[in-house]
């Protein structure tokens, strides 16, 4: 059967054999990196397109359907329209942090990718505190905002900036709690050891209602830490134009919107492997026959099928409730999600302390 | 109690939140309901209210004859200039002069299309067409001439 | 030189620019921008070293977490976007003085420390380990400092909620009728 860690197995030997062990790891870097970026572009463009799809059925149009069959061109044709354009930088904006700032909103996503396992034995970086370093880069992101914010030079950008800036710190909370819940079952921060355990189950299914309402607890938070609506305060249409990229335009624009399908992406890949057993295939306790059966569907699809099926989660949420005002924001943060996620989490202590689950 | 309050105001969150990603699901799921037209593509079967306003137009019946007295209530009432009428005094059998439309003139570029002007007529003289593609290469294109040459009053309107 | 040894320079000489760059800029958003470029670099360090439990540490808390603090902090300042004033003479005198004796007194340190090759394997500690060790109360166990760092917290944080308590508007006028 075909499997992707036989070809990069296949691709290492190969290497380690005609070239000396260093350059063998810095080809090996040169190729994790084209294909970090062409996975990029390709999730760039896939997301665009399904976000806009998405929105349009649900609010009963037809959305783009001009450039290619159905419309699913659309993306690649504002792509190069974004190349084209000039990339202005504003007057009185701090020209080097303005033109660093969605260089290193970019690199940060990059970075991220490093754990997550794509497929069986497929992963870029097998970090034994896989979980714990996805959560410790990611709250590096919200410096690239703050910096655009600021160095913009503009009342509406520094607005967003501060207001996201408050928003990402305080629900990173909420996020490291229900993460924290599925690492008490698991006991590692390992991505791979947490997947290799939902092998006879997810843990969705596995650990009760206190997983169910961490998975609950976990999809807010993460639409509340890529600031998409219902919490997109930091770049509120109606108040604050864009918010931190108010002033980007061309190519610098369209790093900051790329990162944040590609943040979306991540945390829903981080989602789907904690709760939805990441590329394991559906299991059901012993059923073998069954359990076989499900093992014939590539790994890769099972990992991207569950990743899609959060996101499109995600875009559901975006499509269907009206934004939060600042204080309700933060009220729902401090007063309900943090609350319930550490009674969730001691709730959570005790099932695998006393191994309810099954 | 505070606690029961709490788990309540919880509650009815989630409740109402899924109420609402209920009703998104169903229009995501049900394309049937789209109510997008494609328009210059489904022009021949393109169908639009019987309401909706697209010009002003006077009806003529096949002897080539309306019903419009030429009494300029239509001017009246119209917000913003867009109708001009130009009398003539037609000498009826009898000798008498009797007042009666020479031109009915209508600036398409300056309707707001608010149809006060089809109220205001007491005759019925007048209506509002569905027809809206309106562009044209000129703007003298768009002041027209409602009443068709050599047309006349329909007899028994007053 | 190994590889690692060249990416070791890399890394330290990213740190000290950076570092360096941090107190010499004359704008205050900029140096906080160049103190979190440090310390990623330290965080880099860490994981060169492998020890990817401090490293990700290091950026939750520093960059994740002061730096962020000392962003906001300097968004709440007027003038953030200025050029500060030249320091004075005198001032810059003594700064340079004081580096100089620091780095002396650092140099002498070094020179007297007798580094012993490392006999030691490689350790590559387990999530499990670290909690264990840090909630053990037997030899090596970090209970004691772990909970007395909570109080600290926990002090911070009603001091925390006594600034933000809205005092009573009685309070409020007999205190501001004592500072007059």
């Amino acid at each position: 059967m075909f499997s992707l860690e036989s070809l990069t197995t296949l691709v290492q030997d190969w290497l380690n054999k005609t070239f000396p062990p260093t350059w063998a790891l810095l080809i090996e870097f040169v190729i994790v990196g084209i294909l970090a970026i062409a996975l990029f572009a390709a999730l760039g463009l896939v997301l665009v397109i399904m976000e806009r799809k998405v929105a349009a059925w649900i609010q009963i149009r037809l959305g783009p359907n001009r450039v290619g069959p159905l419309g699913i061109l659309q993306s690649t044709a504002d792509t190069i329209k974004l190349i084209m354009k000039e990339g202005l930088t504003p007057d009185g904006a701090d020209k080097f942090l303005f033109n660093l700032a969605p260089f290193i909103v970019m690199i940060v996503s990059m970075l991220i990718l490093a754990p997550i396992g794509f497929a069986k034995g497929f992963h870029i970086w097998d970090i034994n505190i896989g979980v714990l370093y996805v959560s410790a880069i990611s709250s590096v992101s919200v410096i690239g905002i703050l910096m655009a914010g600021w160095a913009s030079n503009n009342k509406y950008s520094l607005l967003g900036a501060m207001r996201s800036g408050a928003q990402m710190v305080s629900y990173e909370l909420s996020v490291g709690l229900s993460v924290l819940s599925i690492i008490v079952l698991t006991g590692s921060l390992n991505i791979n050891d947490i997947v290799l355990s939902q092998q006879n189950g997810w843990w969705l299914f596995k650990a009760h209602i206190p997983a169910i309402i961490s998975f609950v607890i976990f999809i807010i938070a993460i639409t509340a830490e890529t600031n998409r609506a219902p919490f997109d305060l930091s770049e509120a249409e109606s108040e604050l134009t864009a918010g931190f990229h108010t002033e980007y335009s061309g190519m610098k624009f369209a790093l900051f919107f790329l990162s944040e399908y590609i943040n979306i992406f991540i945390v829903c890949a981080i989602g789907a492997t904690l709760f939805l057993g990441g590329w394991m295939p559906f299991h059901i306790g012993n059923w073998e026959s069954f359990n076989h059966i499900m093992d014939y569907i590539p790994s890769f699809i099972w990992f991207f099928g569950k990743t899609f099926f959060m996101i499109f989660l995600i875009m559901w949420f975006r499509w269907t409730f009206p934004r939060l005002r600042v204080d309700q924001l933060l009220n729902l943060e401090w007063k309900y999600l943090l609350p319930i996620s550490m009674v969730n989490l001691i709730v959570m202590t005790l099932v695998a302390i006393k191994g309810w689950h099954f | 109690m505070f606690i029961v309050d709490y788990v309540k105001d919880v509650y009815g969150a989630m409740k109402s939140l899924l109420v609402g990603m209920n009703r998104t699901g169903y229009y995501f799921t049900h394309h049937k309901e789209i109510i997008t037209e494609e328009y210059p593509d489904n022009r021949e079967t393109l169908v639009l209210p019987e309401r909706f306003r697209g010009e002003v137009v006077m009806a003529h019946d096949e002897n080539n004859e309306h019903a419009c007295t030429g009494c300029s209530a239509c001017e009246l009432a119209c917000p913003n200039g867009t109708i001009k009428i130009i009398n003539k005094f037609d000498i009826s059998p009898e000798g008498k002069k009797k007042k009666a439309i020479d031109t009915f003139v209508y600036h398409l570029e300056l309707c707001t299309m608010c149809g006060l002007c089809v109220e205001a007529c007491p005759t019925a003289a007048i209506n509002m067409a569905n027809t809206f593609e309106h562009s044209v290469f000129n703007r003298g294109q768009l002041t027209k001439r409602l009443n068709k040459p050599d047309s006349k009053l329909k007899a028994g309107v007053e | 030189m190994s590889p690692a040894t060249i990416i070791f320079y890399i890394i330290s000489a990213f740190i000290l620019v950076t570092g360096l760059l941090a107190v010499t800029t004359r704008k205050i958003f900029r140096a906080s921008i160049w103190l979190l470029f440090s310390l990623i670099g330290i965080a880099a360090l860490y994981f060169w070293m492998q020890l990817e439990f401090l490293a990700a540490v290091q950026i939750i808390v520093y960059v994740g977490g002061i730096v962020v603090l000392i962003i906001f902090s300097i968004f709440l300042t007027i003038k953030s976007g200025e050029e500060m004033p030249k320091p004075i003479l005198i001032r810059s005198i003594f700064s340079a003085l004081a580096v100089l004796f620091g780095t002396g007194f650092v140099v002498r340190i070094i020179s007297l420390y007798t580094f012993k090759p490392i006999s030691t394997t490689a350790f590559n500690l387990s999530v499990n380990q670290i909690g264990t060790q840090m909630l053990d109360t037997k030899d090596f166990g970090y209970l004691l400092p772990f909970e007395l760092i909570s109080i600290l917290l926990l002090a911070a944080m009603i001091g925390c909620i006594v600034i933000a308590l809205k005092s009573n508007d009685k309070e409020a006028t007999t205190f501001q009728n004592s500072i007059q």
